[in-house]
């Protein structure tokens, strides 16, 4: 018994089949990425937890951030649209996090995000960016016993994208080496201006994200 | 420390690091980690062995994509509560397969550690002390069992 399919509909099928072989092999790079950033950082957590070294701990335990933040990129990436990155969420997962690595209750954070997405391509480096500037107020503005308040915003211009977070702690205190490198050499990937100002009390560091769409360059 | 009536936990992994650092992770929440499977035969038969009061189920196992079934069978034949870590939300069937919910992966230590003390006191209590933390989406039936779902705004 055979039917003879017309020549249409045989190159639809191929077509058909084509997509959805197309579609498995996207999911499975999809869950291969997150299944080793899992990977990754339960090796480092690992390593972290078989190490005295306090300063070795520390190096472990922001390298384990910096992963972490990435991993968060991912878990989020392609549940929605696959080539935007909606900001917002992904901020208030992130904070969630580094405020349980900081252990500290008596800092209040507070979020004012408006929903932004940027392209999927940057959302690794915006990451990082948040994680540096986030961590950074959450660790250094705040010595131990001095209470504070941090405020994440997060803006939609239209033509860009500003996050602006806002410390009132101890202010600039001319330490951080590599983790401002990191933020600024990523605003540069982004074309971001980053201001960082003594805001007396504290830190205010804004993030200008441009959102005009750049041709994807292959 | 593991308190004497700490709930019990089974660990059903392939990737024996992340069921290492898994296990680090439930003793940390204070809760007692029983065993740990790789296969779903293997998951099926600890934990009807175990009467675990949690089993923490992969959805890809060294048998393949077996995790759902597994863990249908964990909740009907050993009366497990279930909770899928996966990187494959979006594969499980709308009744989480009789699981109470998921968390994907890659997921935080915060997020595991959160869900576990959140999802003790729900086992325990039969009622949820309010809104599922992030990174812990609930199975719509036990949001509704455990009355988790209408505490969103507050």
């Amino acid at each position: 018994m055979t039917d003879n399919p017309s020549p249409d509909q045989a190159g639809d099928e191929a077509l058909q089949e084509a997509l959805e072989q197309k579609r498995a092999l996207l999911h499975e790079v999809d869950h291969r990425v997150k299944n080793n950033l899992q990977l990754i950082a339960s090796l480092i957590l690992l390593q972290t937890r078989r190490t005295s070294d306090e300063t070795a701990r520390t190096a472990l335990k922001t390298v384990l951030e910096r992963v972490t933040a990435v991993a968060t990129v991912h878990r989020r990436l392609f549940q929605n649209d696959p080539l935007n990155f909606g900001v917002a969420d992904f901020v208030r997962d992130l904070t969630g996090d580094l405020a349980a690595a900081a252990g500290r209750d008596d800092l209040e954070i507070q979020l004012d995000l408006e929903h932004v997405a940027i392209p999927a391509a940057s959302a690794a480096a915006f990451a990082l960016v948040v994680n540096e500037l986030l961590g950074n107020a959450l660790k250094h503005a705040f010595p131990a016993g001095r209470p504070g308040r941090v405020r994440v915003v997060l803006a939609d211009r239209g033509d860009a994208c500003v996050l602006t977070i806002a410390d009132d702690g101890v202010g600039m205190t001319g330490q951080p080496a590599f983790g401002s490198t990191i933020v600024k050499l990523l605003c540069q990937q982004l074309h971001a201006q980053l201001e960082v100002v003594d805001a007396q009390p504290g830190v205010r560091a804004t993030v200008t994200v441009p959102m005009i769409s750049e041709p994807l360059v292959a | 420390m593991t308190a004497a009536n700490a709930l019990d936990v089974l660990i059903v992994e392939d990737e024996v690091l992340l069921a290492e650092e898994l296990a680090f992770l439930v003793r940390e929440a204070g809760l007692r980690h029983v065993g740990h499977a790789m296969s779903s035969a293997e998951a099926v038969a600890l934990a009807c062995q175990l009467t675990p009061d949690l089993a923490l189920v992969d959805v890809h196992l060294r048998d393949g994509p077996t995790g759902v079934e597994a863990a249908r069978l964990i909740v009907e034949d050993c009366g497990a509560v279930v909770l899928f870590m996966t990187a494959n939300v979006k594969r499980l069937p709308d009744d989480y397969a009789g699981a109470c919910g998921v968390i994907g992966k890659p997921y935080s230590e915060r997020a595991v550690t959160t869900a576990l003390a959140y999802l003790e006191v729900c086992v325990r209590k039969g009622r949820a002390p309010g809104p599922p933390p992030l990174g812990l989406s609930l199975a719509p039936r036990f949001r509704e069992l455990w009355g988790a779902g209408l505490a969103e705004t507050g």
